[in-house]
Formats: structure tokens, C-alpha cells, sequence
């Protein structure tokens, strides 16, 4: 039972939190209400409330909106930076999740140290290595190549740590008893392991899908070609064009924002589920 | 030579000093119930493990149906396996998890839905078929697991302390329902466990182990009445046998705590010319009542309760004797209280002697 102080703090905490969310969310709703606006809108509710308000729904509402997705390649570079993400999540999950599994459960010289290697790797920047990527895809002829812009990205230290941390969980039995049943270690992998580690599976996917879509330097070195480009990089050509207005710039960033939030709302537990159950959180 | 052999088996981990098991043999015949029974750490778990072939073996050699199979690989030993912590698949239903196995081994699906059908009627688990284990019981757990087992058709079950996560209640049950399979199927199983009850209901014969090696093998009777050492006497029986240190002159047996029996001549010249020896006595082989009071009355002893165990069936009395607590197993009908004296005698002839030096039991 809560004494009336500590009903008091917790009303104080909760009045303390929503106004530091609301402070976080001022831009956000900013951004979103004036998208819907014109430049001149924009201009005049600059310095009001209404800046905060988006303007009655009427035939021109979605203009911007319309006119960036029709106009622009936008939802192309979308698609793009979709299907990089899905081919990244897939890929991601079996080569990072077969070397995590590896240094949780097979036994074989020197896997502590590899271990700790890869524990190094996490605090090295990526854009220290990033040159060194850069050279490798161009000798190989992959620059301006989906392959190109995929291979070095697919390997995540985060990712095995996080994997590894999982799997050190799982009972070792179950393998045994797989065994006995016929079940070759490949595909106690696919079969087993995989279905078991829903959560970790979901923070990796997760994460990589955020990791591609938020990514910007890497896609501006590799692509050249207007086709491959993915929805960072379009943003940046669409915003820096001199016909583009200030409310198809606000149209543009918030249709780029919009699948962050849906991944964090939908999947926040499992981001949570994944990352405590490994003992581990990024950055 | 035996259905399952083990010749001079050994393991030994690397940076221990000691082999964890050491020189095992041991020939178990076909549909023979085997128990390996001992304390914790003492290599049972070890033993069957290499068995299975989830551990390497140290040095020795393994037969399995008169094939050596050291360098087999678990799956194709022909065994089933039921582990302590059931090891079901936590994303499989009841029914995947028992017929995993067999698509695995490509058996037709019609026999695989007649084997997975006869199974889960064996084991009472029709209605909980397409469960998956995390909304099932211990003991329905316990079931599938035996169920993955029984529909391969292996014909060497290997147990590791399959009851030791059930309640006392359940484990009961269980052990029924393992005899009970064992008997239909009669399959040759090999059951690990550290519960001596267990053994001793279950198996055709018990290997008792104790730092690796095998100190008894025997049918639970003739280790109960004839342990070869003063371990075996101790682990087997419950509650555990109590242990004196004696001093024998001519026929009289001096405990060191005060108190003298006179023993039967016949035996007392078998354990002559020894003059100090542990006397191992069982709680029901000390006597309260008025029959065996008029038989061995002579030697009878004095003591005043300390403590009571009220089993219902029966009850164990506490008391201080012979420089140690002594317990007694008595009838229902007869009740002490805590702080009654009470006048006992040991029967003679159920006394055990063991060597103080190698605590082995002096053969009478």
C-alpha cells in the first residue's frame, strides 16, 4: 500500500516525464502539421501556436505529400532501401546469428580470444573503417552494385555479441537430444536454435532494418546511380533541389520518419525483451 | 558378452588430477533395468553420457549389441534418451516434439501418425497433443519426453534422473510408469539417479558408484542385506544404517559410548582375531517390542528419545547410543515420545561388521 507521499511523487514523476516527452515530441508534431502545409502557411504560423497545428482537411491537404511521391523518386528509393533491408535482415540473421551460435556453443582453439576480438571491433567507428570497405568494393567492381552496397554491411559485431550472448542461454540438452533425434547441426540451427531465440531475432532485425534505413554515408559512397539509391540519400537530393518547398521538405522527412516510429512503437518490447535478455545494449 | 559391455571405460577431464571415471566395467544384458546410483559428482551422469556418446571416452571400449562404438556418433548408437531437464522443443507441440525424430529417420507419415497415436494413448496425452510444452505440467513434460523416446523403437534407453524435477507424489507415479513401459517394451534401459528408493523399486540390478568407480553391483535385495562396504551400507536404505565403533573381546561387543552385547559365538569367532571393528546396524533391525525383547533380552539397552519421525506407516525413533545417534525403525503401534527411556535390543544376526582401516564388510 503507497503512503499519500509517495502517491504525490509519483504524480510529480509522472508530470516531469510527460512534459520532457512532450519536449521531444514538439519537432516531431511540428514537422508533421506544418508537411501539410504551404510555404506561405508555414511562413505565417512560424511564430505561433499554430505552428503546432495542422490545417483544416480540405482538397489540397495532401499536396505536398502527393507531389513528392508523384514528382520525386522517393517512393522508389523506398522500395530500394526496403529491399536492402530485408535482404540485410535475412542475410544478417544467419551469418551473424551462425557465428554468434559458434562462440556460445562449439568448442574450438582460441574462442575466447576471438571472442574478445569481436567485443573490440564494437567500439571501433564505422566510419574509421569505412575508407577501407570503399577500396575493397571498388577493387572488387562492385561500386555503384546492390552487392557491393550489401556485402560489407552484412557482418555486425553488435549483432554475433548480441546473438552469442543468447545462445550461451540455451540449453545444451536440447541439442543432445536433437542429435538422438536425427537432426543434423545445421539444421538444429534453422529447425531449433532460430525458433527459440524469437526475441534476439527481432532485435537484430530490428536493428539492422534501422541501421539501413537511417544509414547515409555509406549508401552516398557506393551508389552513384540514381536507381539504387536509397530513402537517406533521396531525402538529401529531394530537400537540396531548389524547386522542392519547404512543406514537400517536411512531406518528404516525415514519410522518412514515419517507419521509425512504427518500428519502435510495434516492436519497443521486443527491442527490450532481446537486448535485456542478452545482457547487452548498443552504443 | 552383454547387450551393452564396458571394458576398463575411463574419462578424464583435462586439468583434473583424477579420472572422473575410472576403470568402469560392467556387462548389462538385454532387457535388463539397470541402475547407476551414487551421490553427486560421483560419475553416474559421466558414465551413461559416454553411453550415449555425448562424451568422449578417456580410454576403455564401449559395445552396443556387440558393435564398438567409441568413435559412433550419438545418433547412430540406436538409443533414446530421456534427460533430466526434459530437453523438449519449447516451439513444438506435443506432437512435433514426439515425432521430430522420426521424420527426421524419413519414416512414412502414416506409420509416423500410428506410432505418435499409440504413443500418446500409452502416455495418457491425447488432450494436451498439439500443447506446447510451456502450458504442460512437470509430470506431462516428463510424459512427452518418454514419448520422443518410445516411438523410435530403440532398443537401449538411457535415463538420466528423469524424476528428480516431479514432486514426491508425481515421482511416484512416474516411477510406475517407467517400470510399467519398461515392461512392455521390454527395451534394455540404463537409469541414472541419485534417489536409492528409486533404484531399488525400479531396477533388476543397481551399480552403486562413488568417485568414479563401481563399488556393488547387485539385485537391490542382495545389496540391501549384503553390502560389500561401509559406503554401500550407508547409501542404500533409508533412513541410513547406523555405524559404531566397536571393540571386541572374546564374544563381547563393547560400544564406545557404554553398552555391551554378547554376540553368538559362531559369529564372533568369524570376526576374531580382529579386536576393533564398525558394527553397522538398520533402523528396523533394532527391536522394541516384546517378542524380540524375550529373544535377545539379555543384551537389551537403554536410551532416552531425543527425536521422533512420524511417517504414518511408520515411525523413527532418535536416541543416543553407542557414542552416536542411533535411529530406530519402528512400528506405528509403537509410540515414543521425545524424552521416554525406552529398552531396545539389535538382532544379532543383522548386524554388519566392516574393517575400520578399508571399511570393506567382513564376510560372516
Amino acid at each position: 500500500m503507497k503512503t499519500r507521499k509517495q502517491k504525490i511523487c509519483d504524480w510529480i514523476l509522472a508530470v516531469v516525464m510527460l512534459a520532457a516527452s512532450l519536449l521531444f515530441l514538439f519537432p516531431v508534431i511540428w514537422m508533421a502539421a506544418n508537411s501539410f502545409k504551404t510555404d506561405a502557411a508555414i511562413t505565417r504560423d512560424m511564430n505561433s501556436l499554430a505552428a503546432f497545428i495542422p490545417p483544416a482537411l480540405n482538397g489540397n491537404f495532401f499536396d505536398n505529400y502527393i507531389t513528392v511521391l508523384t514528382n520525386t523518386s522517393f517512393l522508389k528509393y523506398t522500395v530500394n532501401t526496403l529491399f536492402y533491408a530485408a535482404v540485410l535482415i535475412v542475410l544478417g540473421v544467419i551469418v551473424n546469428g551462425l557465428a554468434g551460435y559458434a562462440l556460445a556453443k562449439i568448442k574450438f582453439p582460441f574462442r575466447e580470444r576471438w571472442l574478445m576480438i569481436i567485443m573490440l571491433l564494437m567500439i571501433v567507428p564505422m566510419e574509421t573503417i569505412i575508407t577501407i570497405h570503399f577500396f575493397f568494393i571498388a577493387k572488387l567492381g562492385l561500386l555503384n552494385n546492390v552487392v557491393g552496397y550489401i556485402l560489407p554491411m552484412i557482418v555486425s559485431p553488435f549483432n554475433i555479441f548480441l546473438f552469442r550472448q543468447f545462445f550461451v542461454s540455451l540449453p545444451d540438452d536440447v541439442y543432445e537430444a536433437a542429435q538422438l533425434d536425427h537432426c543434423s547441426p545445421i539444421k538444429y540451427f534453422f529447425t531449433m536454435v532460430l525458433p527459440m531465440s524469437k526475441s534476439v531475432v527481432a532485435t537484430v532485425s530490428v536493428f539492422t532494418f534501422l541501421n539501413v534505413w537511417n544509414d547515409y554515408l555509406w549508401p552516398s559512397l557506393v551508389f552513384t546511380s540514381g536507381d539504387l539509391l536509397t530513402a537517406q540519400i533521396g531525402l538529401n537530393a529531394i530537400t537540396a533541389n531548389e524547386n522542392t518547398t519547404m512543406g514537400q521538405t517536411l512531406a518528404v522527412i516525415t514519410l522518412v520518419t514515419i517507419p521509425v516510429i512504427i518500428i519502435y512503437t510495434f516492436f519497443s518490447k521486443q527491442i527490450v525483451e532481446g537486448v535485456v535478455s542478452t545482457g547487452s545494449k548498443e552504443g | 558378452m552383454g547387450y551393452v559391455e564396458l571394458k576398463n571405460v575411463c574419462k578424464k577431464y583435462d586439468k583434473m588430477d583424477k579420472n572422473a571415471v575410472a576403470d568402469f566395467n560392467l556387462s548389462i544384458e538385454e532387457n535388463e533395468f539397470i541402475a547407476f546410483v551414487g551421490p553427486s559428482g560421483c560419475g553416474k551422469s559421466t558414465t551413461l553420457r559416454m553411453i550415449a556418446g555425448f562424451e568422449e571416452i578417456s580410454s576403455g571400449e564401449l559395445y552396443i549389441d556387440g558393435k564398438k562404438m567409441n568413435e559412433i556418433a550419438p545418433m547412430d548408437r540406436g538409443i533414446s534418451m530421456v534427460f533430466q531437464n526434459y530437453a523438449l522443443y519449447p516451439h513444438m507441440s506435443v506432437e512435433k516434439n514426439i515425432s521430430y525424430g522420426l521424420k527426421n529417420m524419413k519414416v512414412p507419415a502414416d506409420e509416423i501418425k500410428k506410432k505418435v497415436d499409440w504413443a500418446v494413448k500409452v502416455l495418457g496425452l491425447e488432450e494436451y497433443r498439439y500443447r506446447k510444452p510451456k502450458n504442460l505440467s512437470g509430470g506431462q513434460r516428463q510424459r512427452v519426453a518418454l514419448g520422443r523416446a518410445i516411438v523410435k523403437d530403440s532398443k537401449l534407453f538411457l535415463m538420466d534422473e528423469p524424476l528428480s524435477n516431479l514432486d514426491a507424489k508425481l515421482r511416484v507415479s512416474m516411477r510406475n510408469e517407467i517400470s510399467r513401459l519398461h515392461r512392455t517394451l521390454g527395451s534394455t534401459t540404463i537409469y541414472v539417479t541419485h534417489d536409492q528408493v528409486e533404484a531399488m523399486t525400479m531396477a533388476d540390478r543397481i551399480v552403486i558408484m562413488k568417485d568414479g568407480v563401481i563399488q556393488q553391483t547387485g539385485a537391490p535385495m542382495e545389496v540391501y542385506e549384503h553390502p560389500v562396504n561401509k559406503f554401500v551400507a550407508g547409501f542404500i536404505g533409508s533412513p541410513q544404517m547406523n555405524f559404531y565403533p566397536v571393540k571386541l573381546e572374546g564374544n563381547t561387543l563393547s560400544f564406545e559410548g557404554g553398552g555391551t552385547i554378547n554376540l553368538p559365538e559362531r559369529l564372533a569367532e568369524k570376526l576374531s582375531p580382529r579386536k576393533e571393528l564398525i558394527m553397522g546396524i538398520r533402523g528396523e533391525d533394532i527391536k522394541l517390542d516384546e517378542q524380540n525383547m524375550e529373544l535377545y533380552g539379555a543384551d537389551k539397552q537403554c536410551a532416552t528419545i531425543e527425536n521422533t519421525e512420524i511417517m504414518g506407516n511408520e515411525n523413527n525413533l532418535y536416541f543416543p547410543f553407542g557414542g552416536i545417534t542411533t535411529v530406530a525403525r519402528v512400528s506405528k503401534y509403537e509410540v515414543s515420545e521425545i524424552g521416554d527411556a525406552v529398552e531396545f535390543v539389535m538382532v544379532p544376526h543383522k548386524m554388519h561388521f566392516f574393517d575400520p582401516k578399508t571399511e570393506a564388510a567382513i564376510a560372516l
